[in-house]
């Protein structure tokens, strides 16, 4: 393997996993707000990559007006599928109602998009174009090529996640997201209004997932596979340590890379390449590589 | 109350009877494999509602072992592997195969908790997709293995629909009785005592592991009958069946039906696999209303229908029950 | 009489605190042996340790004259050690029969395929019957178990792992939320289980009248330390036990 191959690989292998790892930073924040595994993160990934696409190319808003334009409809998102899969479910006897009230909504997610905008994968042009070819634009160092997307996508999905980070750990509002998370009846009764700190976490959640689902977007194609990234995201939990946010990160970037390596030379068995490295750490190290085993109290 | 329980036994035989008679009369061709197809995949919810319903583990590799179960029939009745066993022994030896598979990924996966569980039986969903989906040798590849003989027994054979029909709900009726009776063992309740308080289980003398190790196998055994089966009615085996949304599918059919009741899982399979058909005509938003429905039920039917009618049998019984116990013993 | 259960030394920490020191004591058959302390002095964890769901950092547990103290806990309990829980452990989503019949299974110890074709086990129910009188109210089987006050399934449970027939029995805090009418029930559950049976009953109990009444020996504990052991009356007159109960000013 040459070393333009190699770092071709790693590129494209940290920008799909920064996109897993915002899939999976919104999984570990809804567990931990929730306790529940949301099964619908993928596809509200993909409903981030058509709303995008309907802004930027059916309405064709600039830049600078389609950000905040999407970044408001990922929040009324965030707090519709909330309301009507969380709020209802919430103080359900059976915990694996809400788990199959999130598949229940996987599906209505996919077949909303499809009936908006048909089943057909869209193109979206790529943040920038090369005017040669009509692609994504390359930069070349040394010589090596590289795509831009890839690198925009690694750098606003680490930005993105940066950001999320520094609210939980510096900021008042983060502290008081990580407290109702950790116990929401302590957390009521020292005047934390857990329903705001939900909200906020399944808007902060929900938003980082169709970020990443705007960045993929012209890698991949608007199409309801994108639903299928999910399981990526899950396995960089695993392989990061379940419930540890770091963790999850590091995790979901070294499924990107395992992929991206996978992909040159066994194409076609890359899913079972990245599904067995995860069942191997299930068995070898479950706690993942930063979390830590929680022994039961009698 | 013996009364009770001749009510409900006997409401459900009379369905059963009905349904027998009826629907070969209704449907033909296409839709009686639809139907035969349900009955199938109600077996392997019978395994996911073991393991969920009864163990209180999440699984999803009932898939994997139907698939397992599948492709075992479709090589070794074919004679791909360079022999050819006859149907019969096949359909017996393709529940054990996969039981015993079952049993080595149950010892291994089961050292594992709750959601780590979960995430272990996706992956194993995931990977026996993708050597379904490549490894031609074994699987064929993308087109499938076709040519798959239907079973016979002597020189009768169950080629048709409706010969397949009367087979699987014999077949059926079998694994639900042997799967009721299950409960009211010892097994059955360490298992539930696994699902509700494994430290109380392990005070009483329950192997907690070990005990979710054989519910495991028991639905690796009901998977891959389930998948001979597939095999043998549909004469051909694709790997589409058996990726990962399909195995959703099968968890919903066990909840919508009421996880952890054998006659819900079983009418669960058939109205989420036979209803898409009779809905022909909605066809665009079927699939929406479908996941609508799924939402709505799990909001205001969590128990599943099952348990709707159980709480209105309760409610019933509460309501013909004097207030006055007996002060002292038991009452029956 | 016979020892049933003997600590040898068993110590247990819990990162840095010493929760369990030296402790040594022993159980006999036929009878209720008291295991008393103040409140945070490590009894619960001696039960957690005896039963197996803690393993000890050092020291031996041996029971029935067998060494147990790597055996896991539905070993030992298979063996014959039964136990109750603070608050009260039952299956929350089967009815009052199936929990029952858990504990009466484990004194069938049937296989998988005797129970399967078998008639269900329906001949604990003299045995049953019996216990349900002296615990003072009726109990309709297929009720669930979420139909019973607390009193009633703190009774049940203790019903629950006599139908197991142990050898030994740890009951934690039985007292604890009962009235005085349950509280006699209880007790007189438990002289069954000593006197009639031949179980050894090891009590944990913070209520003075039961421990007084039916404990023929008495093991205190403080700050995870054995600090006397003896009968009931040699024990209330012990100055340490005393000054641990109320406080070493008290005496002064």
């Amino acid at each position: 393997m040459g070393l333009n191959v190699i770092i071709t690989c790693l590129l494209n292998g940290l920008a799909m996993g920064m996109v897993y790892a915002l899939i999976a930073m919104g999984i570990i924040l809804l567990i931990r707000a929730v306790g529940v595994l949301n099964f619908a993160q993928g596809d509200l990934l993909m409903l981030g990559a058509y709303v995008t696409f309907a802004l930027k190319v059916d309405l064709k808003l600039p830049l600078w007006l389609m950000i905040p334009v999407a970044l408001l409809c990922f929040c009324a998102i965030a707090l519709i599928f909330m309301f009507s899969i969380y709020w209802p479910l919430r103080d359900a006897s059976y915990p694996a109602a809400i788990i199959i009230g999130t598949m229940g909504a996987s599906i209505v997610i996919k077949e909303i998009c499809m009936l908006i905008w048909g089943g057909l994968p869209l193109r979206m042009p790529p943040l920038l174009i090369n005017p040669e070819t009509g692609g994504g634009r390359l930069i070349t160092i040394g010589n090596v090529n590289l795509q831009w997307q890839y690198i925009i996508t690694g750098l606003v999905g680490a930005i993105a996640i940066g950001a999320v980070f520094f609210l939980f750990e510096n900021l008042y509002a983060g502290k008081m997201l990580q407290a109702a998370s950790q116990d929401k009846f302590a957390a009521e009764l020292i005047g934390i209004p857990t329903m705001i700190t939900i909200a906020a976490t399944y808007i902060i959640s929900i938003s980082l997932a169709c970020i990443g689902g705007y960045l993929v977007a012209p890698i991949f194609t608007v199409s309801a596979s994108l639903g299928t990234l999910l399981l990526r995201a899950f396995a960089g939990v695993i392989i990061g340590g379940l419930g540890n946010i770091k963790g999850a990160i590091i995790g979901s970037l070294i499924v990107g890379i395992i992929e991206a390596f996978a992909s040159v030379r066994l194409s076609t068995y890359k899913d079972a390449v990245i599904f067995l490295v995860l069942l191997v750490f299930l068995v070898v190290r479950p706690q993942g590589l930063f979390g830590t085993t929680i022994g039961d109290k009698a | 109350m013996k009364g009770k329980l001749k009510t409900s036994t006997f409401l459900i035989l009379l369905f059963c009877i009905l349904f027998v008679i009826a629907v070969p009369m209704v449907f033909h061709g296409y839709s009686l494999m639809v139907v035969n197809l349900s009955l199938i995949y109600a077996i392997t919810t019978l395994g996911i509602s073991v393991m969920l319903g009864m163990g209180g583990q999440l699984s999803f590799a009932g898939l994997a072992f139907m698939g397992a179960g599948a492709y075992f029939i479709a090589n070794v009745c074919t004679g791909r592997l360079g022999f050819k066993m006859a149907t019969l022994p096949a359909l017996l030896l393709a529940p054990v195969f996969c039981g015993i598979l079952a049993y080595v990924l149950g010892l291994i996966l089961l050292k594992l908790k709750g959601t780590f569980f979960t995430f272990a039986t996706i992956a194993l969903v995931q990977v026996s997709f993708s050597f379904f989906m490549n490894y031609r040798p074994l699987f064929g590849g993308p087109d499938g293995i076709s040519g798959i003989p239907s079973l016979s027994i002597g020189n009768y054979s169950f080629s048709s629909n409706n010969k397949m029909f009367y087979l699987l709900v014999v077949i059926l009726a079998v694994v639900a009785l042997i799967v009721e009776r299950i409960r009211v063992t010892k097994f059955g309740r360490s298992l539930a005592s696994v699902r509700d308080n494994d430290i109380a289980a392990l005070s009483l003398g329950v192997n907690v592991y070990m005990t979710k190790v054989k519910a495991f196998t028991l639905s690796g055994v009901l998977g891959g009958l389930a998948g001979a089966l597939y095999a043998m009615q549909g004469n051909f085996v694709a790997s589409d069946l058996f990726a990962y949304n399909n195995a959703t599918q099968f968890i919903i059919m066990a909840m919508v039906g009421g996880v952890n009741n054998t006659f819900g899982s079983i009418i669960g399979s058939v109205l989420i696999t036979v209803l898409p058909e009779v809905l022909r005509s909605l066809e665009r938003y079927l699939q929406l209303f479908y996941g609508l429905a799924v939402i709505v039920l799990m909001v205001f039917m969590p128990m599943g229908l099952a348990g709707v009618f159980k709480q209105l049998a309760k409610r019933l019984k509460m309501k013909k029950k004097t207030s006055s116990k007996a002060s002292e013993g038991v009452i029956k | 009489m016979k020892e049933i259960l003997k600590l040898e030394h068993v110590d247990k920490h819990f990162g840095g605190l010493h929760v369990t020191n030296d402790v040594s004591f022993s159980v006999k058959c036929g009878q209720v042996t008291g295991l008393i302390g103040p409140n945070g002095a490590g009894k619960t964890t001696l039960m957690n340790i005896i039963s197996g769901i803690y393993l000890q950092d050092s020291g031996k547990v041996y029971f029935d004259g067998k060494d147990v103290s790597q055996v896991p806990p539905y070993t030992r309990a298979i063996m014959g050690i039964g136990r109750t829980f603070q608050a009260p452990r039952f299956l929350q989503r089967s009815n009052i029969r199936d929990n029952l019949l858990i504990g009466s299974d484990l004194s069938e110890n049937k296989s998988f395929v005797k129970s399967f074709f078998s008639r269900q086990n329906m001949n604990f129910e003299t045995e049953l019957n019996r216990y349900m009188k002296v615990a003072g109210f009726g109990i309709d089987l297929d009720d669930d178990i979420t139909s019973l006050t607390y009193g009633q399934q703190k009774l049940l449970e203790i019903v629950r792992s006599l139908l197991a027939h142990p050898k030994l029995l740890l009951v934690d805090e039985p007292a604890a939320g009962l009235n005085s009418a349950e509280i006699e029930n209880a007790m007189a559950l438990l002289n069954i289980a000593a006197d009639e049976k031949g179980i050894g009953v090891l009590l944990i109990e913070h209520s003075m009248d039961m421990v007084m009444n039916i404990c023929k020996e008495i093991v205190v504990i403080n700050f995870g330390k054995v600090i006397a052991t003896g009968t009931p009356e040699e024990v209330s007159s012990n100055e340490e036990v005393i000054a641990a109960y109320l406080g070493k000013d008290e005496l002064d």
